[in-house]
């Protein structure tokens, strides 16, 4: 397991002598999306995601894989201008961070209908899953056939944007956080989403929508410290106070 | 004005204001002579004589001089306008000199007008008409259009075929007029623009309203006549410039009340202490019955929808059958078909009874009522009398009013309201000042219009009162923002209007611009309501009933409130959807009627205040206190004994709070408690009780709790120094302290959304679709988090400040207060009380209201985190 290292909103991993860093649904676009429904915001979310990954890279170095794990873009279907453009930049600042025959894999989500284009013009490959050695990733939102092979022990996984509320009895707050538990005899890690403005959602309220059935009262609760890299563990969800 | 910061008023423009005149009644002879023959016949055949608010108001009309006219609801206000102008069209009529252009603007905040337009317009029009033809006088058609909401668009088309010599509107419908082509040329020399209901619009669609007028007048080639009609309202000068602008001239007919008022105060039981058990309640509806049976129709104010329905409710189960079919409910979350009815039914003298909770208090003419009922208090003296004034509304009638009061601190008020209601001494309104996002909506609509020069744009707006001492920097900021100058790289994309800094020109940019402005304009905020589903045990996922978002952010995790009967524990919220527990046995920690809740007048507060200062220094000799009692408050002698009572066992307990002292009592329950007896009202409370709680929280790194009521707040954390706490809040220091302290609050981000959508920021409806509440409330929390990101005074962010502070606060009377204990013309006197004085009884039940955090998110994680740790280590000891 220490194989498994927790940089704020992302994951460090090593596996088959490679370094895999593994980050949540981005939804890029989102800001553009918003504008076409009539609301008035300004686009600041692509600059604070890029100076967010300067502070991870700083600690983790070059790696050989960059690991996006679906919902790269937020709106179904159509690709709009400033996700085309947010995409490519992201694509080409990753790149810079690759070691050399190093690659950026992104593992398809649901609102991933169309980013193959892009993804292929700029040499990024897109799939439903990737695996390597005993890990693999997939997005979250469907039971995939091949996940199910013997040889891996870890599923690790987006989509369901995992917060958690913590509360003294007066004050509440909420936190992006992972969720780490079993599933019929896998190792199971869903990652929050990177997409800042939105914690994501507590699953003692709401159902998290991933494909299976998880019992996350068994599960981990891994909360992140939005200011420093820091992962606080605070045990088993079952256990904490709602 | 020391309103303003420092560092605005470099670039404040001094504003001469305009003359004001108080004049008097004219003769009835003088007024009957500037009459034509033919409408001289008409109205003497109608009427034995005018009223005396025709005396006033006709001939000033007709000398094309602006005026307000205040006179008492029951007056003949509506027709005193149309006379005059009807006067003159009827004239231009006969010597067929009617142009087809629009004479007069008739805008009344009321929707459901109509009613009153064809008794005081249509009606008089049609038989000075027929009048008219049976005299064999030829007359052209006078033609009158109506333009609201809901007018269809064939009408509307109707009427850009046949212009309407007068058109009568709503202030919404009036803005999209102006900002349309056919119908603004229309109204290039237009002469009279009556504003009805004005004492109504002391608020943002007022404010709105002042600017388009403006627009009107910079459309038309004339200066038109303003005409304000107000009900009792006070201060009249505030108004009137209000009306017409800060530098135009304007008289104002103060139409005094000859009407006695005949009003009593009463509580049902032997003692007002029992007034909340059950025999009294039963008494309660017993005297309801007797007053109902007495009159012939009864109009009874509640003041939330909840207490209409009980009553209802509780009048048909007490008395089976006598109810059935003539008691009404009438309430703003009622349809309007439904509320139509029910008025409609009132008016035909169907009912003889209706319950409202405050949507009666308004306008539209409701027919004979005989009595009106306050179950509780009105919080203020003009509300109370515009209440009453619905009873005895036909000329010579007296209206009647009874005061019914339910527990000690009401009872209190309500004597102050009652004796200044006979004293006729009316509590002041006010009108926002500056708000940038109803300016930046109306930039827009000008822009729409035409290209402006900059410096006559500002000109135009700074003739409205609401902005005539606009900063320049205040104006530039919405102009930046309109322009999207705050998102550079992206600029096409949000901006509204192009801004040429060389040129000094402001225009529109974008095809859609115009579509934009009609289909989002207005001030009115969609408030939304809030499903409540049962969200553990049994019936999870069954939906239980409604509440509206305002009590949704009172409510906190763990609180349990009353709806339709049944109690329930909040869970927690997602999107439109408010999560319960139901089945529980815990007492309700919030009451459900806390957002509907008026708040009470600071002038009336004060009196209270007064009234408290010489109760107490009449204590010792019972019967001479008690006779002094009924005579300042004119109420009964078993009404002064409860008072007396009350008194006494809080100067017995700890001492009576007054208009020269802040009692502040000290007290340990589950927390430990400051309670400040601080009878202001809750208004200015909020203001206090917030900055009190930062002093605190900020002195002990944590999180204090708060409550507020008009009578007080309290404050309660782990360990409070009360010495500390009030030296550090100063009056000059106040508005920082706020900012900071509602920096994170729901109701800082709830009016934000308000806001964003008056300025257009979020449009409600885009591209053809109409956007639900609820996805507007997501969006504004990404536009709010984003907003803060790119200055903590944008413009729109500002103006969510302001509106806490100055509309939801008092922000202003707050720092008067502040000032007065440090000059030490009030004192603070700290008592330690093992638990709650009588006089903080109502305070201490209602609940907590709020939280001042001051722990940040990261402390407190840290923190948790080590008590997690604490229990995760103990429990591996086991």
């Amino acid at each position: 397991m220490d194989k498994v290292e927790y940089l704020g909103k992302c994951l460090c991993i090593n596996a088959n002598g490679k370094k895999l860093l593994i980050v949540g649904d981005l939804h890029l676009g989102y800001e553009e999306v918003l504008n076409e429904g009539g609301v008035f915001v300004t686009r600041e979310m692509f600059k604070e995601m890029i100076s967010y990954f300067d502070r991870v890279f700083e600690r983790v170095g070059k790696v050989e894989y960059v690991i996006l794990l679906g919902d790269v873009k937020h709106d179904f279907g159509r690709i709009l201008r400033q996700e085309q453009n947010d995409l490519l930049m992201l694509f080409g600042y990753l790149e810079g961070k690759l070691n050399k025959g190093g690659e950026i894999v992104i593992v398809k989500g649901n609102h991933d209908k169309i980013v193959e284009p892009i993804a292929n013009s700029a040499g990024v490959r897109v799939s439903d899953y990737f695996t390597i050695g005993e890990y693999c990733f997939i997005h979250g939102d469907r039971e995939l056939v091949g996940i199910l092979d013997d040889g891996i022990r870890f599923w690790i996984m987006g989509h369901g944007h995992p917060a958690i509320r913590l509360s003294d009895g007066i004050k509440v707050e909420k936190y992006k956080c992972f969720l780490i538990g079993q599933y019929k005899g896998k190792e199971i890690i869903i990652v929050p989403s990177f997409l800042e403005y939105n914690e994501g959602s507590d699953p003692r309220e709401n159902d998290l929508g991933m494909a299976w059935d998880f019992n996350y009262n068994r599960f981990n609760v891994k909360i992140v410290n939005s200011e420093s890299l820091e992962v606080l563990d605070f045990g088993k969800l079952g256990k904490l106070k709602l | 004005m020391e309103k303003l910061d420092n560092v605005n008023s470099m670039n404040v423009k001094k504003s001469n204001l305009g003359k004001l005149e108080y004049i008097e009644a004219y003769r009835t002879e003088e007024v009957r002579e500037i009459l034509n023959p033919l409408v001289e016949e008409w109205f003497f055949g109608k009427f034995k004589d005018f009223s005396l608010t025709q005396r006033y108001g006709v001939k000033a009309i007709n000398d094309r001089k602006n005026i307000l006219v205040s006179a008492p609801t029951g007056g003949t206000k509506t027709l005193t306008a149309f006379l005059s102008i009807l006067n003159y069209l009827v004239g231009l009529g006969i010597k067929k000199e009617l142009e087809d252009k629009i004479y007069a603007v008739y805008c009344s905040p009321l929707k459901a007008l109509s009613n009153d337009i064809f008794v005081n317009l249509i009606d008089p029009l049609k038989e000075i008409q027929e009048l008219a033809e049976k005299k064999g006088l030829k007359m052209q058609d006078i033609r009158v259009g109506l333009r609201t909401g809901d007018t269809t668009v064939a009408e509307r088309a109707k009427m850009a075929r046949k212009t309407p010599h007068i058109l009568v509107t709503t202030p919404e419908s009036l803005a999209i007029v102006i900002t349309t082509t056919k119908f603004s040329e229309k109204m290039n020399a237009l002469e009279f623009i009556v504003l009805d209901e004005i004492h109504a619009l002391t608020n943002k669609r007022g404010v709105y309203l002042s600017l388009s007028l403006e627009r009107l007048n910079d459309l038309s080639l004339i200066e038109p006549v303003r005409i304000g009609l107000s009900a009792t309202i006070s201060p009249l000068d505030e108004i009137a410039r209000f009306l017409v602008g800060g530098e135009r001239d304007c008289l104002i007919a103060e139409v005094k009340l000859t009407k006695k008022i005949e009003i009593d105060l009463e509580f049902p039981g032997k003692n007002i202490l029992e007034a909340e058990s059950f025999e009294s309640q039963k008494e309660l509806y017993k005297i309801l019955d007797k007053l109902i049976q007495e009159n012939r129709t009864t109009l009874i104010f509640t003041n939330t929808r909840a207490a209409t329905e009980r009553i209802i409710h509780h009048l048909e189960n007490q008395f089976p059958g006598k109810y059935a079919d003539v008691i009404g409910a009438h309430h703003s979350s009622m349809s309007k078909e439904k509320r139509f009815e029910i008025e409609e039914r009132l008016r035909k003298g169907e009912l003889k009874v209706v319950v409202s909770s405050t949507s009666l208090e308004l306008g539209i003419d409701i027919g004979s009522i005989d009595l009106v009922v306050l179950l509780r208090s009105p919080k203020s003296v003009s509300r109370a009398l515009q209440r009453i004034g619905r009873a005895g509304h036909k000329l010579h009638e007296n209206p009647r009013g009874r005061f019914i009061v339910l527990d000690r601190d009401d009872m209190v008020e309500c004597g102050i309201l009652m004796k200044e209601m006979i004293e006729k001494k009316i509590d002041s309104a006010e009108i926002p000042k500056n708000a940038l996002d109803v300016l930046a909506q109306q930039i827009f609509g000008m822009a729409i219009t035409k290209v402006w020069d900059v410096d006559e744009m500002l000109r135009v707006i700074r003739r409205s009162y609401c902005y005539k001492d606009l900063t320049r920097d205040d104006f530039f900021s919405v102009v930046s923002y309109l322009a999207g100058d705050y998102a550079l790289e992206h600029r096409n994309v949000y901006a509204k209007i192009w801004y040429d800094e060389k040129e000094n020109k402001i225009g529109k940019r974008g095809k859609l611009a115009r579509v934009i402005y009609m289909t989002n304009i207005g001030t009115i905020p969609n408030e939304s309501h809030i499903s409540v589903v049962i969200g553990s045990g049994n019936n999870r996922g069954e939906t239980v009933g409604k509440i509206d978002e305002g009590f949704l952010e009172r409510m906190k995790r763990g609180d349990i409130f009353v709806l339709g009967g049944a109690k329930y524990q909040y869970l927690y919220a997602r999107g439109m959807k408010a999560f319960v527990a139901a089945n529980v046995s815990k007492n309700p920690t919030i009451p459900s009627w806390f957002s509907e809740m008026l708040p009470l007048n600071f002038d009336v507060a004060c009196d209270i205040g007064r009234f408290r200062k010489l109760v107490k220094e009449r204590m010792k000799d019972k019967k001479e206190c008690m006779e002094f009692i009924s005579e300042h408050l004119y109420c009964r002698k078993d009404v002064a004994s409860e008072i007396f009572d009350y008194f006494k066992e809080q100067s017995e307990f700890s001492e009576i709070p007054d208009e020269k002292t802040i009692i502040v009592e000290k007290f340990k329950e589950e927390k430990e408690f400051l309670l400040f007896h601080s009878l202001y009202g809750r208004r200015v409370n909020d203001a206090l009780a917030r900055a009190y709680a930062y002093a605190a929280a900020r002195l002990k790194h944590r999180d204090v709790e708060m409550g507020i009521s008009d009578n007080g707040f309290f404050i309660a954390g782990e360990s409070l120094d009360a010495e500390k706490i009030t030296k550090w809040v100063k009056s000059k220091d106040l508005r920082e302290i706020l900012k900071e302290a509602i920096d994170k609050t729901d109701i800082l981000k709830r009016r934000f959304r308000h806001c964003a959508s008056r300025s257009l920021m979020i449009l409600r409806n885009y591209k053809g679709r109409e956007k639900s509440v609820g996805k507007q409330q997501v969006h504004s929390e990404f536009l709010y988090s984003a907003v803060r990101k790119i200055s903590s005074e944008f413009p729109i962010l500002r103006e969510a400040r302001r509106e806490v502070f100055e509309d939801l606060m008092d922000i202003y009377n707050a720092e008067k207060v502040l000032k007065w204990i440090e000059e030490e013309k009030v004192k603070i006197k700290i008592i330690r009380v093992p638990i709650v004085s009588p006089f903080g009884l109502n305070l201490m039940m209602q609940g907590k209201a709020d939280l001042i955090k001051m722990e940040d998110k990261v402390k407190f994680l840290k923190r948790m985190h080590e008590l997690h740790l604490k229990v995760i280590g103990d429990r591996g000891k086991d």
